[in-house]
């Protein structure tokens, strides 16, 4: 009988080790003895549900993430409560209509009252709670909820400026130190400058000359850049990467965890890497044109057509590393217990001489965003066609966590995961930007749905008070057709619906 | 051991020899005060408008107690710079009594240099101009500076017009100074578990 030497030994010890690690790649993180499911939440910020192929649009931009609908449940009809990032993140973390949470000028907060209508505060230490923003905006709004969050990552984490951040030394008051430092003391860009003349200015060089060197290094071509005042240039691989080897981490936790990415891309600046830029040239592919409105700035339709394509660069690219990341997370188990919410904050607008987000466009490329929620064990797709908000985002997860539903929550649990369809539900959509947060709600553009009708109503503007919109969007889904003047009995049923609920709103 | 004191010494007696007056001191510091705060003020008077979209007087305060303590440890770090240059570009200019109009000068050509090219270069396209014009921009600042900083305190009249406007601006610093240190406590306070 052969003697088995102590290095032989060894050897096999080390390769059974890797055979049964291979075999089961990762598997001591499938959740096997946490109750509850986990609840992973990735929103692309200004990613347009009229952009995506799954929803239609012509060009092959989202062949993975058609590939992910395939085993979940698709929204067709899901809309964002606001036409930028602060009114519409607030509405899907309140779970609340923009005229009661209120946060609705560009970097607002939400109602004092209203802080703990929140997932972080709802879903309570029975989970690990988890937030990254990369866009300051809704990092802001998450600071409020901070005593009540586990693990939080800067606006930074996994970009390129990887340096200190003056925020973190106040924590325990990040809100309004991230006013102060971040948008007013150390801005990188704004249309005003930095509120400190000799460390506004280093901080400027330091973080304007950071991009530059990394751009040297960089093969793909240049950095995706956070373009609003803390400018962070980042790498989509790599924010990618850090998120699912945030979500491992994750997996090993002993309670279930709910996690909330919100991730800065396909935001403009539109910088897709080298290897999509030589997508969709010349494909023929061109869209509707579509009258200037009056309040826009008008810029011409050649610009939008071009800005238009690169977005659609841009989206692939985002397409490409979801791919990769569902791909890693399947191979892990990751989403056997886990319900992963795909979403976006608001759309993106390139028609009627304007291009971009906010301002007083209220057309669905900017509201109507993707939703798509996996389920843990899903197997076949299901199609929702009902009308839904991003103001049921909260209360669905309350739902799927067991939790008892949230007060004074306008959201409604969504169909398909435990809710019941309203035929009759009215979905509204504010942009009141330029109206103060405690005031009525006077200077605003609000658009409402209900069924296949959407009016959009402009109030307060100088020249352009009380003017409507009305379409009919099963026969004209691309709102060319104003039927103001055809069809006065819904303009005015419409018209009654909406003030009675802004009425309301204002009396509280 | 005796050489490292005696180098200690030596050094301490450099810093004696080359410390400005107390007064002198106090009235560049004024200046750096009154520059700083003032560009903090009149920025914030800009983002006044859109905080009170959204923000309540408290929470307006609050951010000016975090602007006055970041003024506060600014205008230090500045001073405590200006000295250096006393013992460095400024060591071979023995004459004590121009001190107070040289670093004056050389404050003011440097912080409005820095508040020019933030006002010039707000956009983010304006970027890249930013960052490639920087190296010029500031060597020119330097050279002008110390240009100016040497020669103007030569001319009796313009130095004490400089130490005048300067040692009046003194009184700023019974306003500025303790709404800074008011500002770190309520800082502190509003940090605290």
């Amino acid at each position: 009988m052969s003697q088995i030497s102590r290095r032989d030994f060894l050897k096999f010890a080390g390769m059974t080790t890797a055979s049964v690690l291979a075999a089961r790649p990762l598997n001591f993180l499938d959740s096997a003895g946490v109750e509850g499911h986990n609840i992973i939440i990735i929103l692309c910020d200004s990613f347009s549900a009229k952009h995506l192929s799954l929803y239609g649009y012509p060009r092959q931009t989202t062949p993975n993430i058609d590939a992910f609908a395939e085993r979940s449940t698709v929204f067709h009809n899901h809309y964002s409560g606001g036409n930028f990032t602060t009114t519409g993140t607030a509405s899907m973390l309140t779970g609340m209509i923009p005229w009661k949470h209120r946060a609705l000028n560009l970097g607002g907060l939400v109602r004092s009252e209203f802080i703990g209508s929140n997932p972080y505060t709802l879903l309570g230490s029975d989970y690990f709670r988890f937030a990254f923003s990369q866009n300051p905006f809704p990092d802001r709004l998450i600071g409020q909820y901070y005593k009540d969050i586990d693990r939080f990552l800067p606006p930074s984490a996994y970009s390129l400026q990887k340096d200190f951040s003056p925020l973190s030394v106040f924590d325990n008051d990040r809100v309004l130190a991230s006013i102060a430092i971040e948008d007013f003391l150390l801005p990188i860009q704004d249309s005003t400058v930095a509120g400190t003349a000799l460390f506004g200015y280093i901080n400027k060089n330091r973080i304007l000359t950071n991009p530059r060197n990394q751009k040297i290094t960089y093969r793909h071509g240049i950095p995706e850049v956070l373009e609003s005042w803390s400018l962070i240039s980042y790498l989509n691989e790599e924010i990618y990467s850090g998120l699912y080897s945030e979500l491992i981490h994750l997996a090993s936790k002993a309670s279930p965890y709910f996690a909330y990415f919100h991730l800065y891309s396909p935001h403009f600046p539109y910088r897709p890497r080298n290897d999509f830029l030589k997508l969709f040239r010349d494909d023929g592919f061109k869209p509707v044109s579509k009258p200037i409105h009056p309040l826009a700035s008008g810029v011409d339709e050649g610009s939008l057509i071009s800005l238009s394509a690169l977005y659609d660069k841009q989206i692939v690219q985002v397409d490409d590393e979801f791919g990769r990341l569902i791909a890693k997370l399947n191979k892990d188990g990751i989403l056997e217990n886990s319900y992963l919410i795909f979403t976006s904050d608001h759309g993106e607008l390139f028609e009627r001489g304007f291009f971009g987000h906010g301002d007083e466009f209220m057309y669905e490329p900017v509201l109507h965003i993707p939703l798509i929620i996996r389920a843990p064990g899903q197997a076949k797709r299901d199609d929702i066609f009902a009308l839904t908000s991003n103001i049921d985002i909260l209360p669905t997860i309350l739902s799927i966590a067991g939790k008892s539903p949230a007060p004074d929550v306008d959201g409604q649990v969504l169909p398909g995961l435990g809710g019941q369809t309203d035929e009759d539900r009215l979905i509204f959509s504010i942009y009141a930007g330029k109206n103060p947060a405690f005031g009525r709600l006077e200077k605003a553009v609000i658009s409402m749905r209900r069924r296949e009708y959407k009016l959009i109503a402009y109030l307060g503007y100088d020249n352009f008070d009380h003017v409507f919109e009305l379409y009919d969007l099963e026969k004209d889904p691309d709102e060319l057709d104003n039927l103001v003047s055809k069809d006065a009995k819904t303009l005015a049923a419409m018209k009654d619906k909406l003030f009675a609920h802004l009425n309301d709103a204002n009396r509280l | 051991m005796t050489g490292v004191k005696d180098v200690v010494r030596r050094f301490a007696v450099l810093l004696a020899e080359r410390f400005p007056d107390t007064q002198n001191i106090l009235s560049i510091y004024a200046v750096i005060v009154s520059l700083i705060y003032s560009w903090t003020l009149i920025t914030s008077f800009y983002k006044i408008p859109s905080w009170l979209f959204f923000l309540t007087i408290g929470q307006i305060f609050s951010i000016y107690a975090y602007s006055f303590f970041i003024n506060l440890i600014e205008s230090i770090l500045m001073l405590i710079g200006i000295l250096l240059l006393e013992y460095t570009i400024f060591y071979p200019l023995k004459k004590r009594n121009e001190f107070q109009s040289r670093s004056i000068l050389m404050v003011v050509f440097m912080l409005s240099s820095s508040m020019i090219r933030l006002l010039l270069y707000k956009s983010y396209e304006s970027s890249g101009a930013f960052v490639s014009g920087e190296l010029t921009w500031w060597i020119l600042t330097l050279l002008l500076g110390i240009f100016f900083a040497t020669i103007i305190p030569k001319s009796e009249r313009l130095k004490n017009v400089i130490e005048g406007i300067a040692e009046r601006l003194i009184i700023l610093l019974y306003v500025y100074i303790p709404f800074s240190i008011l500002s770190l406590i309520i800082i502190i306070i509003r940090n605290i578990n």
